[in-house]
């Protein structure tokens, strides 16, 4: 992901530019590294440590603590809900359906704990859209859509 | 009509729900011109008066919390609303949030002008999105009308990554401080040491509202709802097999079965058509037989009668056919998986539990996992290790539940 101008640090520091050296800031720091590169490694994780003053280890302790960072490969993750509530409402076919659409292609199918869309039961979420209801035919065209 | 419109809006409101109107229209811009008149002690008061509890789970008395953040030593002070809402079943505060999110954060600036904190923060979890973004819309409004803003309140919004945990007050606390999630000892109370080990007042987003509507009205006005142990009005979030899911605001002291039967409440039992069981309060709440559901009331103590607690109001309910063992199987995977892992009964019991109800079933040896139960609800650091077993531990107690196991 090195740009032309530079290496993977320095744009990490145009990112984080307007973010306060605050170790209070970290979170919402990694959120800005997800959003641009999807995915956290050890150098991303290099980089904010440089960027925001706090050492590596401690960013990386508080990096892998949160689910939604967690995205090996970064892929373009599509999180279905399979908690009790969905898990009843046929989940599982939900998954099946997520897995199979997005195989071989830039869309990853993860597990999500309990979404908060109970009373839509089965959910799934794209990172930017919830659906409420899902269908099968309607998480396949979520995960093409997702893909280009 | 068994449900009440006063935290949600009335079905008539048609204003945006994040516009200067929808402010004007529900008494906010009123209130907080009010309150913002008014010393913090006058303000407590009036909150102990209306006997207002926290509505996250734990109900303690909010007049008191925010009394004891007052009188806490210290020039700075902090007001977090904790909108993390990741209770399994649990999704009151997303369709508040939704309907009018003005509310909650009037909330917020009358609890900060009251205890004297000129800084705040939303903590909201990372799935909720569009949620957010309606959330920083009437925070704009709010801003644009001078109620926020460095010289009276600074209100900033955090979002969360996907913990769990970071719900528990204290490790939402240590997540906005930048550390990893994991609860902190208490004592101290985050009301002498939270955030920043400031004296912090931390509340749930329905608590916040309460208060957004009792000053929008009077103490009279919001003792017309409830019981005489418990005022007010509680969110309802019913799940499962009912033919309208969704969440309700009904008063405390609502039969169960009319909040599952009722035409404008859960409308009936869906799926098979009968009863199975309920599971009241979220992952780690209690199991409930037909029986119970049919003698008890949405209030602490009749719940407290059959074991049960409300919660954060969650009310999940199955249908006859459902294998509830099934249930309670994802649940301790659930539980498993979020553990932060800091202590030991917590971290070790999570596995242990998962390991003897997947290879030995939930019958084989049912005094060990009571045992381990109990060790962890009395030895773990924080509610999720305390209260982890319970779903558990209410299914040993009700063999009728098992007909599937």
């Amino acid at each position: 992901m090195d740009s032309e101008n530079g290496t993977v640090s320095d744009a990490v520091k145009v990112l984080l530019h307007d973010i306060p050296r605050e170790r209070g800031q970290l979170l919402p720091a990694l959120w800005r590294v997800v959003e641009q590169y999807r995915e956290i490694t050890p150098e991303l994780i290099g980089a904010v440590s440089e960027s925001l003053n706090i050492p590596y280890a401690e960013v990386y302790g508080v990096a892998s603590f949160y689910s939604l960072f967690d995205n090996p490969g970064g892929k373009m993750p599509v999180y279905v809900c399979t908690d009790v509530m969905c898990m009843l409402q046929g989940s599982e076919n939900l998954k099946h359906a997520a897995e199979s659409a997005a195989e071989n292609g830039p869309v990853t199918i993860r597990e999500s704990a309990c979404l908060g869309q109970c009373d839509y039961a089965p959910a799934a979420w794209s990172g930017a859209r919830v659906l409420r209801r899902a269908t099968p035919e309607e998480i396949v065209s979520v995960v093409k859509e997702a893909g280009q | 009509m068994n449900q009440v419109r006063r935290l949600l809006p009335d079905f008539g409101t048609t204003s945006s729900p994040t516009s200067v109107e929808r402010l004007k229209e529900r008494g906010f811009a009123e209130a907080l011109r009010k309150v913002f008149a008014m010393s913090g002690e006058d303000i407590i008061s009036q909150i102990t008066e209306s006997g207002i509890k926290g509505r996250g789970g734990a109900a303690f008395p909010t007049g008191l919390k925010w009394s004891s953040v007052y009188k806490a030593p210290g020039e700075t002070k902090y007001v977090v609303m904790n909108a993390d809402e990741s209770e399994l079943g649990t999704f009151k505060d997303r369709v508040l949030l939704e309907e009018d999110p003005l509310g909650a954060l009037v909330g917020v600036l009358i609890a900060a002008h009251a205890v004297g904190a000129k800084k705040a923060f939303c903590y909201i979890r990372g799935e909720y999105r569009d949620v957010e973004n309606r959330m920083a819309e009437a925070l704009d409004t709010l801003r644009s009308q001078g109620w926020v803003g460095p010289d009276r309140v600074d209100v900033q919004i955090r979002r969360g990554a996907g913990a769990y945990i970071a719900g528990e007050e204290t490790a939402l606390f240590n997540s906005i401080e930048g550390k990893r999630p994991e609860p902190r000892v208490k004592p101290p109370f985050p009301t002498i040491k939270g955030l920043w080990a400031s004296p912090t007042l931390i509340q749930n987003v329905e608590t916040l509202a309460n208060v957004a509507v009792l000053f929008a009205h009077d103490t009279e006005w919001f003792k017309q709802y409830g019981t005489k142990e418990t005022i007010g009005t509680k969110l309802v979030a019913i799940s499962g097999h009912v033919k309208q899911p969704g969440v309700y605001e009904v008063p405390f002291g609502m039969s169960l079965t009319d909040i599952l039967n009722a035409p404008d409440l859960g409308g009936g039992i869906a799926g098979s058509g009968r009863l199975g069981a309920m599971l009241l309060g979220g992952a780690a709440g209690t199991f409930l037989t037909p029986e119970e559901i049919a003698k008890s009331s949405l209030d602490y103590a009749s719940l407290g009668a059959v074991g049960a607690n409300i919660g954060s109001g969650a009310v999940m309910v199955f249908d006859d056919t459902v294998d509830l063992v099934g249930v309670t199987t994802r649940l301790a995977r659930f539980f498993a998986e979020e553990s932060c892992g800091q202590c030991v009964p917590c971290r070790v019991g999570t596995q242990r539990v998962v390991e003897l109800i997947e290879n030995d079933g939930i019958q084989s040896r049912p005094q060990d996992l009571r045992e381990l139960g109990l060790a962890m609800r009395d030895a773990s650091i924080c509610g999720l290790g305390q209260t982890a077993p319970l779903a558990l531990l209410s299914l040993l107690d009700r063999p009728e539940l098992r007909q599937h196991a």
